[in-house]
């Protein structure tokens, strides 16, 4: 057998790391393209609008519409809500001592959001 | 103390094998996912906030009044050109330059006696072919009408479900 030619260890050492390095940049590359789309999607999956939406409306049943219609108007929100935007809506409210107090329920399966919310 | 470097070379190729194997490990995990370009989701998302900002502004009250809104009236009094009308002035114009390209289809539902949900088609700027690749914004609207699809008998407070797709052509 030849003798075995260990001149040059260190260089190709170091030919050896620089490749890799290269190779882990490659990655970090690959993964930068992810980030928008994750990140857009977490935003579009969050239903921001679809809560504010649905408290402004609750308190403009609550403060405005009067007692036989509110309940009319409470069915309205929560069975629309379950037929269309696939979420859990339910509310109730009381008046007291000059506040009125709305407690909201919110669930669309993936995201929950309750509210206690006094209304001087 | 004696410097024994023998095996060097075989202990570079050692490591070398094991990132091989590591980065075939690596590929063949990631192989089976499948990524989008990364700002496919950022134009819809764009669009759907924009399309509900929109439709907020719409269901305003000029000057923080009690009165109705644009948005409620044109519901009531069935104002389909209206809508158009101002749905596309906030989303497609941009000054007197160039539209965006927007286009919309918008429906409501309702409630009737029976809790089944009606969805009445309400304007669109385009028809929809299903070929559009659409984002959806909605908006509750408190409504005094008597929707006769969703017919209690009375003019009443209504809440109705707005629902609009957004697309760009």
């Amino acid at each position: 057998m030849a003798r075995l030619n260990d001149d040059a260890q260190w260089i190709i050492l170091m030919g050896f790391l620089i490749s890799f390095s290269f190779f882990f940049l490659a990655l970090v590359i690959n993964q930068s393209t992810v980030v928008g789309q994750t990140t857009a999607e977490s935003v579009i999956e969050f239903p921001k609008n679809d809560i504010r939406d649905v408290r402004d409306v609750i308190g403009n049943v609550v403060m405005r519409v009067p007692y036989p219609q509110n309940v009319t108007v409470y069915k309205d929100i929560t069975v629309l809500s379950m037929n269309r935007k696939g979420s859990v809506v339910e509310y109730s409210n009381f008046t007291a001592a000059n506040a009125t107090y709305i407690q909201i329920h919110y669930n669309n399966g993936v995201t929950e959001y309750n509210e206690n919310w006094t209304v001087l | 103390m004696v410097k024994n470097d023998n095996g060097q070379l075989y202990t570079i190729e050692g490591f070398a094998a094991a990132l091989i194997m590591v980065m075939t490990a690596y590929l063949v995990v990631n192989a089976t996912s499948v990524y989008t370009a990364g700002d496919t989701h950022i134009n819809d998302m764009q669009l759907e906030a924009l399309g509900s900002d929109a439709l907020k502004m719409m269901d305003v009250a000029p000057n923080r009044t009690d009165a109705e809104t644009p948005l409620q009236g044109i519901i009531r009094t069935d104002n389909y050109a209206g809508f158009t009308t101002m749905l596309l002035n906030y989303t497609n114009e941009s000054g007197s330059g160039p539209r965006h390209d927007i286009q919309f289809n918008a429906s409501y539902t309702c409630r009737d006696s029976n809790d089944l949900t009606h969805r009445i088609q309400f304007a669109n700027s385009r028809e929809l072919t299903g070929g559009e690749h659409t984002v959806r914004a909605t908006k509750w609207v408190m409504v005094y009408k008597d929707i006769p699809e969703c017919d209690l008998g009375i003019q009443m407070d209504r809440a109705v479900l707005l629902e609009v797709l957004l697309w760009r052509d």
